[in-house]
């Protein structure tokens, strides 16, 4: 009897060893939706009043009031390795506690290795049940040493997509699809393994790979620039965020600068995000650090290496001191992102700003 | 010629093997680096797609340290997310995949997701396909950086991540339904190898000076085909070293690094 339980459309099964390894494992469930259904989606969207409101908040009030006390959330995370990654809203979930979580990106760093070690040292506050995801990494600086410790001790469960799958399958909940046909995965091991299927085309009867919507309940994304309604400008890589944001039942948008709505409205084309599709808007100078901000600061590879040897020390040795250490002083040390900001060195900022390089950007 | 590391050699020949007046949709570190190094020489109508949304971005502030990486954005003709690079991928606007990996096999099928134990409780896990799995799906050829070692040339992978030409049935990739026409060149320190035509298997085409065929397939787990015009391979010139060390890497991120 075949291990593979998955019915396949190309010719993947017995390229690889996967299928001697323990495929037994996944066993092909009913499919059901890690987030969203479509129509709980629509319905969210659709009971939201339309106007134009006044939508800032403070981080510690969007996070209490999307996010706090609602148990096994999917929760999206915006921008893309080290470009823009909400890291104040992530710092913001891990002081109030998010349990059983479900997270989604295509490619991220510090928010998920945050969130695992956070779950590792304080389970009764944070933990992770799933990711469906492309990518988590660091890049040049090295691999999660805390994805590596979580798999290895079978800790979280993933769902793996590549970048453009876990892209698509976001622009399919954005477009209130159930699925979209991708012309990747097939003929990989992520077509034994991920909740994708190859169909044959009803046309041409050809094999197309097939993607899940991802329905995130709660799309976190930083962005360049907001009014006050939610309307948001993105300069530099648009990474996954305008689709995250319209996917997601709520959308908490941080922002280095609320901009006046005049200014949306001069230039229209230039809003990434409308504001129908974000719930809470909260002006954040530096959301995004150590990650970058395109046109405002570059990412601080020091800060993000602190952090990482801290993670990798712990994987190594079990010695959770140091990254104890740096959740105590920069998280539950903190009342709010400012005040870990304020604990950074001037000429750290002042360093990232000029690294940036003044990429321009339009607030006007 | 100046001594090379491993390093330099694997981006000079990545340089060589990209066309002028293609687009090469790049990977993190030494693809960035091979495609710089040929837009400053042989390649100057050569553009750059990086995954983040990018199109033929100008690098005039340094080599982007990642694809994510703010300055990889500078002065694009086209700057959007993933889904319009990938997009446009699938429409046959990139030609060369430049990818990396962690296995090969003689198919030049790619492992990016794990080492070790099972898939659900991987020893090692990897960070995953990322852009990789798209990138050798949908560019019309893939060009795959890996080191010459035996654990990585393998007869099977543990997980097929990128897909190459699979089982090498004519129609593998076909059945799998992608666009792309599958792996061009796998570039080593030590090595350059193609695909065969007809039987899809993996083809020795140069080695470095001194080295032999023989040397290169004790390092290979699987089967090489030798081809009859098997060649050494091109070294960098003292421009070339000058231009990666200075214009391409100044700070040794990549180019530097020791060999394990």
């Amino acid at each position: 009897m075949s291990m593979i339980k998955k019915k396949t459309g190309s010719l993947i099964e017995n390229v690889s060893s996967l299928q001697q390894s323990e495929l037994s494992k996944i066993e092909e469930d009913p499919f059901q939706w890690w987030g969203l259904s479509p129509e709980d989606a629509r319905k969210i969207m659709v009971n939201k009043p339309k106007d134009l409101r006044d939508k800032r908040m403070t981080l510690k009030e969007s996070v209490a009031k999307y996010i706090h006390g609602k148990e096994g959330l999917n929760i999206a995370i915006g921008g893309f390795v080290n470009t823009r990654p909400p890291v104040a809203l992530i710092h913001e979930i891990i002081r109030q506690g998010a349990k059983d979580l479900t997270l989604s990106f295509q490619s991220s760093s510090i928010c998920p290795e945050l969130l695992a070690g956070a779950m590792l040292l304080y389970p009764q506050q944070v933990s992770i049940k799933r990711v469906e995801l492309a990518w988590w990494g660091y890049e040049v600086i090295g691999i999660a040493p805390l994805l590596r410790h979580l798999i290895s001790n079978g800790m979280i469960k993933l769902d793996d997509y590549t970048n453009y799958g876990m892209s698509a399958r976001f622009k399919a909940a954005s477009m209130g699809l159930e699925f979209l046909p991708v012309r990747d995965h097939g003929g990989s091991d992520m077509e034994l393994v991920n909740r994708g299927t190859m169909v044959e085309s009803p046309f041409t009867g050809k094999n197309t790979y097939l993607v899940p919507a991802c329905y995130p309940d709660v799309g976190l994304i930083h962005a360049t620039a907001a009014d006050m309604y939610g309307n948001c400008r993105i300069f530099g890589a648009l990474c996954t965020c305008p689709e995250i944001s319209i996917a997601a039942g709520h959308t908490i948008v941080t922002t280095e600068q609320i901009i006046p709505n005049e200014n949306i409205r001069t230039y229209p084309n230039l809003t990434e995000i409308p504001y129908t599709a974000v719930d809470a808007v909260v002006e954040q100078r530096f959301g995004g650090y150590p990650g970058a901000c395109y046109g405002n600061y570059w990412f601080d590879m020091e800060h993000i290496l602190m952090f990482r040897s801290a993670s990798d020390e712990f994987r190594k040795t079990g010695n959770a001191d140091k990254l104890k250490k740096y959740y105590e002083e920069y998280i539950f040390g903190c009342e709010t992102y400012d005040d870990f900001l304020s604990k950074l060195p001037y000429t750290t900022l002042k360093k990232i700003r000029e690294m940036d390089g003044g990429q321009p950007i339009i607030l006007s | 010629m100046a001594d090379c590391t491993p390093f330099e050699m694997i981006a000079y020949t990545g340089s060589r093997v990209l066309e002028d007046n293609k687009i090469v949709f790049v990977g993190t570190g030494l693809p960035i680096i091979a495609s710089m190094h040929a837009q400053l020489t042989h390649a100057p109508g050569l553009g750059i797609i990086f995954e983040a949304g990018p199109l033929t971005p100008i690098l005039e502030m340094g080599m982007p340290l990642s694809v994510g990486d703010t300055r990889a954005c500078r002065k694009a003709c086209y700057l959007k997310g993933l889904c319009a690079v990938f997009e446009l991928t699938q429409r046959g606007h990139a030609d060369y995949a430049f990818i990396g990996g962690a296995q090969i096999d003689m198919y030049g099928n790619v492992n990016s997701t794990f080492e070790g134990g099972t898939y659900t409780e991987a020893l090692t896990r990897f960070p995953g396909s990322g852009g990789a799995g798209a990138m050798a799906a949908n560019c019309e050829k893939s060009i795959i950086i890996m080191a010459l070692e035996k654990r990585r040339f393998v007869n099977k992978l543990e997980f097929l991540t990128s897909i190459g030409f699979g089982d090498g049935s004519p129609d593998y990739r076909e059945k799998a339904g992608v666009m792309g026409s599958g792996p061009y060149r796998v570039i080593t320190n030590e090595a350059l190898f193609g695909f065969d035509e007809d039987s899809k298997r993996m083809v020795l085409l140069e080695v470095a000076p001194g080295r032999t065929a023989e040397q290169i397939q004790e390092k290979v787990s699987f089967e090489l085909i030798i081809s009859p015009g098997l060649k050494e391979m091109a070294e960098p010139t003292d421009e070339d070293l000058r231009l990666l060390r200075t214009e391409c890497d100044p700070d040794g991120y990549f180019l530097a690094r020791k060999v394990k």
